[in-house]
């Protein structure tokens, strides 16, 4: 993070299309059998021992990096969808396509999303947001009808004692760490859940094992955090002055945002389970690099404030 | 005025940003407050693991309180394979001290699962082997109490309170009839443990079993035990194929005691034939009454008012033909000139015959389906039969003549003492019942209690008068005289009844039977003997089953406290007969005094001078005449 901080986040502008290049032949890289390990069902790693990294991560970053980029050299594009709007939207889905060969639904999701929160910050008129949200209901129906695992996960957040050891057990499992935690928890390091019932109990489901050893008194806290990081970020967005950093820092956070906001409607049960871990807490491998070197760009780009 | 624009809409998102995490807040806070109970119950469940401990069963009780089915606490070795390291020495150590293979030892101890027992090495453990457990220490290996029932009095009653098996659920009798009851709710200690069942350092939950339901009988034990040793006498004495015995309070339906031979024990249930176990013959068995079926013929004819037992003749020629069949009288020759009462006295089957006839079949099989023949009494046990009647459709005189002294139907033995107490208990018929109540173990508090089920009047308390004073008479007089008990009116019936095997009645094999009651003028306890095949005796109902039955009424009479009487019908002698002789007061007296008082028995002394300072038996006793008198002598 404080390596990242020293790097000038100006010379990410000038490498961009480098970097997203690289980002992108990783994920075809990963895709090869023998080159990506599988994991819990994704060929989204590159197993270097027990450390794992998913070049899907970095991708983001490299398409973040890219889009504000595009934004800041082309301030009007925003009014004119062909020349403007589209190229962005082309690269950024067929990123998202790669990622889904992998699959990764959650990664994926929060990539699109990422850069839809940009060009909403960028400008772009509202009615074209609602266009492109249907298209958005209609693909994501679309992946459903695709693979009907996915449909049985959403199925499962709505009832998830329909079936209880199948795609119901990880929510279930959740509910279980978190309700017994009550107001103040059963203390540090005394979760029940975390031993072998709750699966990935250090990683995506991180957040209900706090909660379960820290109670509801944990979680305002560790909301008031993760809001306190954020909105300092986005202040540091909002008085840069090279449009390049706004767009790049805005970018960055609205990432982080939309992955914590995912990862915690998981696992209470507001969404179904996705599989995306909680920037700063999950444990492991690339998450937390990931996030380490978000975290050291916008220190950067803080620098160069006034 | 376009970076302001951008301002804004990251303000918008800042919003959005916080207006979500109030979202995902308030959903955690309904998880942990609002859901909080559901959640942790479901949540401890799953965290638990549950030694178990089984409950008690409910005790079994007589009338009076005496245990007749009660627990032990034994110990049974449970395994927690997760959590045993050493798996190759425990399943060593446990293979020698159970006397278990030490292969068989080693799948149990490395088996994938939660709770593991050793079945049946490792149940219903001795202190010994439970101490040597114990004092290995092994983690995973515990000693768990377990209850096992035990029956106190091992055969006593073994067909109706029936057994348990290893589980101590009950399989057979009133065990099994009310096994909902009697099983308690097992308890167990709550352990935490993770996914994979390593026990986790977490306080343990103690949850307490809960013992069965407490059930008290009617029986009453001791004259249980009377009956029971009559029929092991009856059994070394005439080895029969089977005996059995009921005794009845006729005024309510209680069983106060009932008994099979052969019999089981209960705790060794597996070494005995199903058919041995399952037949409760008091209940189960049907075969032809005989003659203690005339009482019903009786009953009837008297209270359709047919026939004065002292004023009406009948002679008996020693056979009579009814329907171009000849009915032999059982004394050859026949009785010749009797009144009726002597007819019943004599058990003189033409003169039976003929009370039926007067009767007609409507009338007769009437009172038989009244007295509650041909069905089930509705007895509180398993098992029970209805009997076979004709069908009376088709009966024509010869059947009727046959069922009037007892042949040509078939009743069971609770249905003969449950419709004989009604013709001598003032003519009620009452559902014969063994369940007294059902109590709360702890509060003692009553769950279901069984009152007296008057079924029907069956015949008038006048009629019923004269029934009891008939059957007094045949005990004082006829056929009965075996049952005789001075001074405490015995009235009874006897039976023999042909055994009928493939459509054709055995020669030389008879059910004798005996069913009697006293006082006679206010019963309080009827007993029904039957012996299957008696050997080594001419097979009468009279010399076999009364005197078993006298047995058990004398005993009665010490056990319910029944009061002498003194209006009693005089016991007539037959020329056979010992006669019994009240035994004067002789102590104080001089020798030569005593020995013309005493000069109807024999009489030896002990000690030396002439003064008696010592009787044995004591005045007023009544003995045979010719018995010995032993008297002690001083100066």
């Amino acid at each position: 993070m404080i390596i990242v901080s020293k790097i000038d986040y100006r010379k990410y502008f000038q490498y961009s299309n480098k970097i997203l290049l690289t980002c992108v032949a990783l994920l075809i890289l990963v895709l090869i059998p023998g080159v990506g390990t599988v994991r819990n069902g994704s060929r989204s790693w590159f197993g270097i021992g027990s450390f794992g990294i998913q070049p899907s991560e970095f991708a983001k970053l490299g398409l973040i990096i890219f889009t504000s980029k595009y934004l800041s050299n082309n301030p009007n594009s925003m009014k004119d969808l062909k020349r403007g709007v589209l190229p962005i939207l082309l690269i950024t889905l067929s990123i998202f396509g790669v990622i889904m060969l992998q699959p990764d639904f959650g990664t994926g999701t929060i990539l699109v999303m990422t850069i839809i929160g940009l060009l909403f910050v960028a400008g772009l008129d509202v009615k074209i947001f609602l266009k492109f949200g249907a298209i958005g209901v209609i693909g994501v129906a679309a992946l459903i009808l695709i693979a009907p695992y996915r449909l049985k996960r959403i199925l499962s957040f709505l009832d998830p004692w329909s079936d209880p050891l199948g795609s119901g057990f990880q929510i279930i499992q959740s509910l279980y760490s978190i309700g017994p935690g009550g107001l103040f928890g059963l203390g540090f390091g005394n979760s029940i859940q975390k031993h072998f019932y709750l699966p990935e109990p250090q990683t995506d489901f991180i957040f209900s094992i706090i909660s379960e050893e820290f109670g509801f008194m944990g979680i305002i806290i560790l909301s008031f955090l993760f809001i306190t990081i954020f909105y300092n970020c986005l202040k540091i967005s909002m008085k840069c002055d090279n449009l390049f950093g706004k767009y790049l820092s805005f970018g960055i956070t609205f990432g982080l945002i939309f992955q914590s906001v995912l990862n915690l409607s998981v696992v209470v049960g507001l969404i179904p389970v996705t599989g995306v871990t909680l920037p700063f807490l999950s444990y492991g491998g690339s998450s937390l690099l990931i996030t380490m070197v978000s975290i050291g760009i916008i220190l950067n780009i803080s620098r160069f404030e006034k | 005025m376009f970076y302001k624009n951008i301002h804004t809409r990251i303000k918008i998102i800042i919003l959005i940003t916080i207006f979500l995490f109030v979202v995902i807040i308030g959903k955690v806070f309904y998880i942990q407050v609002i859901d909080y109970k559901k959640l942790n119950k479901y949540a401890t469940g799953l965290w638990s693991r549950n030694l178990p401990l089984a409950a008690n069963r409910g005790v079994i009780y007589d009338t009076n309180g005496v245990e007749l089915a009660t627990n032990i606490t034994t110990t049974s070795l449970v395994l927690i394979p997760n959590q045993i390291e050493d798996k190759e020495k425990v399943a060593k150590d446990l293979s020698e001290i159970l006397g278990v293979d030490y292969d068989e030892m080693y799948k149990h101890v490395s088996k994938k699962t939660s709770i593991e027992r050793v079945h049946p090495e490792g149940r219903n453990l001795n202190y010994e082997i439970s101490d040597k457990i114990n004092n290995l220490g092994y983690d995973g290996v515990y000693l768990v109490k377990e209850a096992k029932r035990y029956y106190p009095y091992d055969t006593l009653l073994s067909h109706t309170i029936g057994f348990v098996g290893i589980d101590n659920q009950g399989l057979s009798g009133l065990e099994l009839i009310y096994d909902d009851y009697l099983t308690g709710s097992d308890g167990s200690i709550k352990y935490f443990s993770d996914a994979k069942g390593n026990s986790l350092s977490m306080s343990q939950i103690y949850e307490q079993p809960q013992s069965g339901v407490n059930m008290t009988l009617t029986i009453n034990f001791k004259l249980q035990e009377a009956l029971e040793r009559e029929l092991d006498n009856a059994v070394s004495q005439y080895n029969p194929d089977q005996a059995l015995g009921l005794v009845m309070n006729p005024n309510t339906g209680e069983i106060l005691a009932i008994a099979s031979r052969p019999d089981f024990s209960p705790s060794k249930y597996q070494n005995y034939k199903v058919e041995e176990i399952n037949r409760n013959l008091p209940i189960w068995m049907t075969y032809e009454p005989g003659s203690t079926f005339k009482i019903i013929t009786l009953a009837s004819s008297l209270e359709e008012k047919i026939v004065d037992l002292s004023n009406d003749h009948y002679f008996d020629g020693g056979a009579v033909t009814v329907g171009g069949a000849t009915l032999h009288c059982w004394k050859h020759g026949g009785h010749g000139e009797q009144t009726y009462l002597e007819v019943v006295e004599n058990s003189c089957n033409p003169g039976f015959v003929n009370l039926g006839l007067k009767l007609g079949k409507e009338t007769l099989f009437k009172y038989i389906d009244l007295f509650g023949f041909g069905k089930k009494t509705g007895v509180d046990l398993n098992g029970e039969s209805s009997g076979i009647l004709f069908n009376v459709d088709k009966i024509g005189d010869l059947e009727l003549a046959t069922t009037s002294f007892g042949q040509g139907v078939s009743v069971t033995p609770i249905q003969q003492i449950t419709a004989v107490s009604a013709a001598i208990n003032g003519g009620i018929l009452y559902k014969p019942y063994i369940v007294k109540s059902l109590n709360e173990p702890e509060t003692n508090s009553v769950i279901l209690e069984n009152n007296p089920i008057a079924v029907r009047k069956v015949i008038s308390d006048d009629t019923s008068e004269k029934v009891r004073y008939a059957l007094e008479s045949v005990v004082a007089r006829g056929t009965g005289h075996n049952a005789y008990i001075a001074g405490y009116r015995v009235g009874g019936k006897t039976g023999t009844a042909q055994k009928v095997k493939d459509g054709k009645y055995l020669s030389g094999n008879y059910i004798t039977s005996f069913i009697g009651f006293l006082p006679a003028d206010d019963p309080q306890v009827i007993v029904y003997i039957a012996v299957d095949n008696a050997k080594g005796i001419t097979q009468y109902g009279g010399t076999v089953a009364a005197p078993i039955a006298k047995n058990v009424l004398m005993s009665a009479i010490d056990i319910l406290d029944i009061e002498k009487r003194s209006d009693a019908i005089e016991r007539e002698y037959l020329f056979t007969d010992k006669q019994y002789a009240l035994v004067p007061n002789v102590v104080g007296m001089s020798v030569s005094d005593a020995l013309k008082e005493l000069k109807k028995f024999k009489v030896e002394y002990s000690g030396s001078g002439d003064i008696i300072t010592y009787q044995s038996p004591s005045a007023g006793e009544n003995i045979y005449e010719g018995e010995t008198i032993r008297l002690l002598l001083s100066e």
